[in-house]
C-alpha cells in the first residue's frame, strides 16, 4: 500500500510567506473561527451522550419534568445502575451477545483468513472468478435475504435461539477476507517458497508463517467486526423473542418501547450507558485504527 | 482496491527457483500444482458454501416467494404470478403503504448530501485553520458511527419528546416531532446529518491532505484566490471521496431500518422500505408481498453498485 497522508504537513497551505513567519491578523481570525465552529459542532455531537449520562442519574420526575432540569437536583441516583440489572435481564443480554461474538469471531476469522491466504498466495484455478463470485454477495441487501432465511431457521426450530446469528458467521466475513487479501499480497513470496522447499504443508505455512505476520491486520478487522456484532439490531430483533435468548440491542429497544410513556427513563438511560461503555472504551483506545482505515477507504476507493 | 486484487495474480511457484528443467521434475511439478490447486480450493470452500446457502440460495427463494401467495392458515404456498408485484403498486391498502415507504426512504436520503456538505466544510476549516488538536475533533466527530443505533435512537427520541424533550424546552414550544408525519422526517434528517458528518469530514480531510502542495503554490503565483482554488483544485481532486460517500450513503440509506423502528416507533411518516418488508413479511407473514418488495430493492441496490463499479474508474479523478 502506498503512503497516505493523515496528518497536517508542517507547512500549512496558507502559510504566511511574507515576513519571517509572523502570523497575520487574518490567519489568527481564521484559527479562532475554526476553533469556535469545531467546538460548537463537538458540543452538539456530544450532547446526546452527555444527556444520556445525566438522565441516568435522575429520578422519573426529573427526567419527565416539564421545565428544564439539566442536572439531578438533590441527589444523583446512582442506584439506577444497580436497579437496571434487576428490571431487565441485562446480564443475560451481555452473555448472549458475547456468545455470538466469540463463536462467530473465532471461527469466522479463521475461515476468512485462511481463504484470504489461499487467494493471496496459492495457485488456484479460476481465482478471479471465485473472487468476483464472492464479491458479488456484498451488493445484495440483507432485506432481500431475510425472509427465506427466517423461514428456514424457523423450520429448523432455531427461532428464538442464537443460531441464526451464529451460523452464517461460521462461513467467514467477505469484507474481512478482501481486506486481508490486499494485506497479504504485500508479504514476500520468498517465505513461502522456502517453506515449500522444506516440505511444509499449506496449513503449516498458513499457521506458522502467514498468520503471525498478519496478526495486526486481523486484530483491526476483528475490532470492527466485534463492534458490528455488538451493535447489531436488525437480525437479532427478527429472531429473538424471549428474555433468555435476547442480545443487548433488542433488549434495549424492547424496554424502551415497553415504557414509551416515559416511565423508567433514567433506568433505560442507565442501560444505554452501560451497553455503550465497552464500545466507547474500544473506540477510544483504538481510535487510530478507526480514523486511518476510514481515511484510507476514501482515498483508495 | 478490488481491481488491484483481481489483476495481479498473487500465486507464487517453485518454478522460479533455479532447478534443472528435466522431464521428471516437470511432471512432479504439475502434480504439485494440482495438489496446491486442490488445497487452495479447500481453503476457500467454506466462504463459497456460505455464500451459496445464505446469499444465492436465499436470494433465489426470495425471488420464488415473490411469485407465490402464502396462505397463513394452511401454511401453504400457491402460484400467484405477478400479483404480488402489482399489489405493491395498485392494491388499495398495500400500495399506499409501499409507495409512502419509498417516498419516506428517498426523503430521508437527504441527510447523506447534508452530512457530506457539513463534513466538507469542517474538513476545509481544519485544513485552512491548521489548528492543534485536529485529531481530538476527528475522534469526537466520528463517535456516532461506532455507537449503537439503538442506544442513540433512544436518547434522540427522548431529546425530541413532545412534552419533556429538551429541544422543545429550549425553544419554548410544543412541537410534535415524533408523532407528526412530516416533522419526524425533519428530526431524522437532522440527527443523521449530524451523525454522518464526522465520517465525511475525516475522508475529505484525508483527501485534501493528499493534494500536492505545488498545485496551490502555482495557483498562488497565478493570483487565484482561495475560493477559486477550492473550486478548481480542491473540489475536483476530492471527487473520489464525494463519490464514495454518496454511494455508500445511498446504499446504507436505502436499507435504513432502526430509525423507523426505534426512533419513530412505527410512525407512518418514517416507515422505510426495509421497515415495510419487515412489517409485511416477518411481522404479518405476507411473505409473497414482502419478497416482491425485497426483490425490487435488491435490483435497485445492485444496479447502483454496478454503476459505481463501472463509473468509479471513469468519472472520478485518479492519479
Amino acid at each position: 500500500m502506498e503512503e497516505i497522508l493523515l496528518e497536517q504537513p508542517e507547512q500549512p497551505i496558507n502559510a504566511d510567506k511574507k515576513k519571517g513567519g509572523t502570523a497575520s491578523v487574518g490567519k489568527i481570525a481564521l484559527r479562532v473561527f475554526t476553533y469556535v465552529i469545531l467546538v460548537l459542532g463537538a458540543a452538539i455531537l456530544v450532547f446526546p451522550y452527555l444527556w444520556m449520562l445525566l438522565t441516568s442519574f435522575k429520578d422519573d420526575y426529573e427526567a419527565m419534568s416539564l421545565t428544564l432540569v439539566l442536572f439531578p437536583t438533590d441527589v444523583w441516583h446512582v442506584e439506577n445502575y444497580k436497579k437496571i440489572w434487576t428490571i431487565v435481564p441485562l446480564m443475560r443480554g451481555v452473555l448472549n451477545t458475547l456468545t455470538v461474538e466469540v463463536s462467530v469471531i473465532v471461527i469466522g476469522t479463521f475461515v476468512s483468513t485462511l481463504a484470504a491466504f489461499s487467494f493471496a498466495k496459492l495457485k488456484l484455478r479460476a481465482k478471479t472468478f471465485w473472487l468476483l463470485f464472492l464479491m458479488s454477495g456484498m451488493m445484495v441487501p440483507y432485506a432481500a435475504l431475510m425472509m427465506p432465511q427466517f423461514r428456514a431457521f424457523y423450520a429448523l426450530k432455531m427461532f428464538d435461539t442464537l443460531w441464526p446469528l451464529i451460523l452464517p458467521g461460521f462461513f467467514g466475513n467477505i469484507s474481512m477476507m478482501f481486506f486481508l487479501i490486499q494485506y497479504m499480497k504485500g508479504i514476500s513470496n520468498s517465505f513461502f517458497e522456502a517453506a515449500k522447499l522444506d516440505g511444509a504443508g499449506y496449513m503449516t505455512m498458513f499457521l506458522t508463517i502467514m498468520f503471525p505476520m498478519v496478526k495486526t491486520a486481523i486484530a483491526a478487522q476483528v475490532i470492527f467486526w466485534f463492534i458490528g456484532i455488538w451493535n447489531d439490531y436488525f437480525a437479532p430483533a427478527i429472531y429473538l423473542k424471549s428474555d433468555e435468548s435476547m442480545t443487548l440491542q433488542p433488549m434495549m429497544a424492547r424496554i424502551n418501547s415497553n415504557n414509551s410513556g416515559g416511565t423508567n427513563l433514567p433506568l433505560i438511560m442507565a442501560g444505554a450507558v452501560l451497553s455503550s461503555i465497552p464500545m466507547m472504551v474500544i473506540y477510544i483506545t483504538c481510535q487510530k485504527f478507526f480514523i486511518e482505515s476510514l481515511a484510507i477507504s476514501g482515498v483508495k476507493g | 482496491m478490488t481491481e488491484e486484487i483481481l489483476q495481479s495474480d498473487g500465486a507464487f511457484a517453485v518454478e522460479e527457483t533455479p532447478a534443472a528443467p528435466t522431464p521428471v521434475s516437470k511432471k512432479r511439478k504439475s502434480k504439485l500444482d494440482r495438489q496446491e490447486n486442490i488445497v487452495a480450493f479447500l481453503f476457500i470452500l467454506l466462504p463459497i458454501i456460505g455464500f451459496c446457502v445464505f446469499t444465492i440460495g436465499a436470494m433465489a427463494f426470495s425471488f420464488i416467494y415473490s411469485f407465490q401467495d402464502y396462505n397463513m392458515l394452511t401454511g401453504e404456498s400457491s402460484p400467484a404470478g405477478l400479483k404480488n408485484y402489482t399489489d405493491l403498486f395498485t392494491h388499495i391498502i398495500y400500495s399506499k403503504n409501499f409507495l409512502q415507504s419509498i417516498g419516506n426512504t428517498l426523503i430521508l436520503l437527504i441527510s447523506t448530501p447534508l452530512s457530506m456538505m457539513l463534513g466538507l466544510g469542517l474538513a476545509g476549516l481544519l485544513r485552512l485553520g491548521n489548528i492543534k488538536g485536529a485529531k481530538i475533533f476527528q475522534v469526537l466527530y466520528y463517535l456516532p458511527a461506532v455507537s449503537s443505533a439503538v442506544a442513540m435512537n433512544i436518547v434522540w427520541r427522548y431529546i425530541f419528546n413532545n412534552e419533556f424533550g429538551i429541544i422543545n424546552q429550549i425553544l419554548g414550544v410544543k412541537i410534535n416531532w415524533l408523532s407528526d408525519e412530516t416533522l419526524i422526517k425533519i428530526a431524522i434528517i437532522f440527527k443523521n446529518s449530524l451523525n454522518g458528518m464526522g465520517g465525511a469530514m475525516i475522508m475529505y480531510l484525508a483527501g485534501m491532505l493528499n493534494i500536492p502542495k505545488d498545485y496551490y503554490e502555482a495557483a498562488d503565483i497565478d493570483g487565484a484566490g482561495k475560493f477559486r482554488q477550492f473550486i478548481s483544485i480542491t473540489f475536483p481532486l476530492i471527487t473520489p471521496m464525494t463519490f464514495y460517500l454518496l454511494i455508500t450513503g445511498i446504499i446504507g440509506g436505502l436499507q435504513s431500518y432502526a430509525d423507523a423502528d426505534v426512533f419513530a416507533a412505527g410512525n407512518q411518516g418514517a416507515q422505510t422500505i426495509v421497515y415495510f418488508i419487515w412489517n409485511r413479511g416477518i411481522n404479518q407473514s405476507r411473505y409473497g408481498l414482502a419478497s416482491a418488495a425485497s426483490v425490487l430493492l435488491a435490483i435497485v441496490i445492485m444496479a447502483i453498485t454496478l454503476v459505481q463499479f463501472k463509473l468509479s474508474n471513469k468519472w472520478v479523478y485518479e492519479e
